[in-house]
């Protein structure tokens, strides 16, 4: 899957195409403890038509903030946005059709059935009756909602509810979807299932743009990521891109005896790929500029030179690793202040 | 025509909700039949006394308990709005090209229907039991009374949504009834209270719509107290409607 995502990203990059979602300057505060909070300090973003965009970013980063002002639930203090063509700020009414939103909490109506739901839905878009009720049966049908779709949506588990609020968000087959940490408290099975669906809605043609706290889920299915600290954007392009910037870290454990470390050391870093190496106790540590290649020169100069090795273990960068060097802190560890937690919440 | 679909596919969402819990149904009609069975028994000495002139008690007490129902029938929408804030259904139909208006009205026109079912029931509950119904006035007190259910429904979504809390509402809710339905005379006629009294009550909108409906009961159709009711009510219904509406529409964090 990870494999198709990435021909996905190159071959929708090369065709190139107008921007899904244009932000120029975007910028918002609230009325917080001690004066104003900014929680967006001047945004600039351009989402490609066609691909999974992701919004990477701790919580209180202001990735949902920004989302709010997306779909027209927030107004921006300053700055432009265009969504499928259209300013958001001076056309609200025209954006909201063409595009869907699943929020963080959902919005099932949990005392209607799934059914009502989706069809509900669809009449608020100006759909037909006849033309929503074949609209409800192909969601349903899509994403597996027959089983429990005549039930009341309280009796759904949280996978079940998801894919239901999935489908809500797509009823009116919107330009860009937008959601809101879409696996927050979905079990891996019901992850991955989200996962497919979406990819197979950005192979139809839709833009989707979520918001993500997990690594992964920007890593491996976003065709492009913006990591967002503290209301501004830090970094932003393909995953490969991004972890690209970063090398690889190759620790090398020789068997005790077998090879001058000093020397091994020095040869290595002489290797063109090879940013750096240095003597860590009894092993060698070699920063890589790209993993696959760098590995296997490493290999054929530990050969030549007859070193015996014990082990090798390597580490390849990942998303953290940006988002550290950008910001200082590990996202796993970069949580906001409360205050913040609030507004975004 | 979009907006009226949208406000009748709302109010039918709202009225299935309603449906599918009986036991809200059951609670909503059972209040006012213990009040005419249990309480009314009470007033029974005071026939033809001051306040009660003529011949049932009933005539002056049936009015006051319609129009604690309809009161009653309203106020319970902002429980649900925030309901649907958490459970970010409000979020999601903010999203949709859904007329904001029509969202309102949704929820109040069930509230209406929830009022004036019970209520025609309640009427013919208590018409073997002295009772004296002047249907032409009654079918018009039912429209003024569904007004204050609009004016209670619609106000109270608009607090549920800016309070976002329960807690604030409940405490906001159970501030207002007491002083908004004693002040209105409901229980007893306020001509047998102090000048004071009477002259407070005069702020309290919801006098003007007890008044009136007491008017109305007794067949008088045309009267000064039977405008000032629908005139007040009018107000009180449009100003929250408009109320509630600016509500959904503002941004909320």
């Amino acid at each position: 899957m990870t494999g198709s995502a990435a021909a996905g990203t190159t071959r929708r990059t090369a065709s190139g195409g107008e921007a899904a979602v244009r932000v120029t300057g975007l910028r918002k505060s609230f009325p917080g403890k001690g004066g104003r909070v900014e929680a967006l300090r001047g945004v600039d973003l351009s989402v490609p038509a066609g691909q999974i965009y992701g919004f990477l970013g701790p919580n209180g980063a202001g990735k949902t903030t920004a989302l709010r002002i997306l779909t027209t639930l927030l107004r921006a203090d300053a700055g432009e946005v265009v969504v499928a063509g259209l300013d958001v700020g001076s056309h609200p009414a025209a954006v909201r059709r063409r595009i869907g939103y699943v929020g963080q909490r959902g919005g099932a109506d949990i005392e209607a059935t799934g059914r009502e739901n989706l069809v509900l839905q669809g009449r608020l878009y100006g759909m037909g009756r006849h033309e929503t009720e074949r609209r409800a049966d192909e969601l349903i049908e899509r994403l597996d909602l027959a089983p429990f779709c005549e039930r009341i949506a309280r009796t759904y588990s949280g996978g079940q509810r998801r894919r239901l609020e999935v489908a809500l968000g797509i009823v009116h087959r919107p330009d860009v979807l937008f959601l809101d940490e879409p696996t927050l408290g979905l079990d891996p099975q019901n992850r991955a299932n989200l996962w497919d669906q979406l990819r197979r809605l950005r192979d139809a043609g839709t833009t989707v743009l979520l918001t993500t706290h997990y690594l992964d889920e920007a890593d491996r299915l976003s065709d492009r990521v913006a990591i967002i600290d503290h209301g501004l954007v830090v970094a932003e392009g393909t995953p490969e891109e991004l972890r690209g910037r970063y090398p690889a870290a190759v620790t090398i454990t020789p068997r005790p005896g077998f090879a001058d470390l000093a020397a091994v050391a020095a040869l290595l870093g002489r290797e063109p790929l090879v940013r750096e190496a240095r003597i860590d106790g009894e092993t060698i540590r070699v920063d890589l500029d790209s993993a696959t290649t760098g590995m296997a020169a490493i290999f054929a100069l530990l050969r030549a030179r007859g070193v015996e090795v014990q082990g090798v273990s390597l580490r390849e960068p990942s998303l953290d690793d940006v988002f550290l060097h950008e910001t200082g802190r590990s996202l796993r560890d970069a949580g906001a202040p409360p205050a913040m937690e609030a507004i975004a919440s | 025509m979009t907006f009226l679909l949208q406000t009748a596919l709302l109010a039918r969402r709202r009225i299935l909700e309603t449906l599918r819990q009986p036991i809200w149904v059951f609670m909503g009609m059972s209040v006012p039949l213990m009040y005419l069975a249990l309480f009314a028994p009470l007033l029974k000495p005071l026939a033809g006394g001051p306040g009660f002139p003529g011949g049932s008690v009933l005539d002056v007490f049936v009015p006051g308990i319609l129009a604690l129902m309809a009161f009653g029938s309203g106020m319970g929408a902002g429980w649900i709005v925030i309901g649907e804030l958490e459970s970010g259904v409000i979020e999601r139909l903010r999203v949709t090209p859904a007329s904001r208006l029509a969202l309102v009205l949704g929820t109040v026109l069930r509230d209406v229907l929830m009022f004036v079912v019970p209520a025609v029931l309640v009427l013919v509950v208590a018409t073997p039991f002295g009772f004296h119904p002047h249907w032409a006035g009654l079918a018009i007190l039912l429209g003024l009374l569904a007004l204050l259910t609009a004016a209670c429904s619609a106000g109270s979504a608009a607090l549920g949504i800016t309070l976002k809390q329960i807690g604030s509402l409940a405490a906001v809710v159970t501030g207002l009834q007491l002083p908004l339905t004693l002040l209105a005379g409901v229980l007893l006629p306020l001509s047998l209270g102090p000048g004071w009294l009477q002259g407070l009550a005069h702020v309290n909108p919801m006098y003007y719509a007890v008044e009136a409906a007491r008017e109305l009961a007794s067949g008088t159709l045309a009267s000064a107290a039977v405008a000032e009711g629908f005139a007040v009510m009018g107000a009180a219904a449009l100003l929250a409607i408009w109320w509630s509406t600016h509500a959904y529409r503002r941004a909320m964090a």
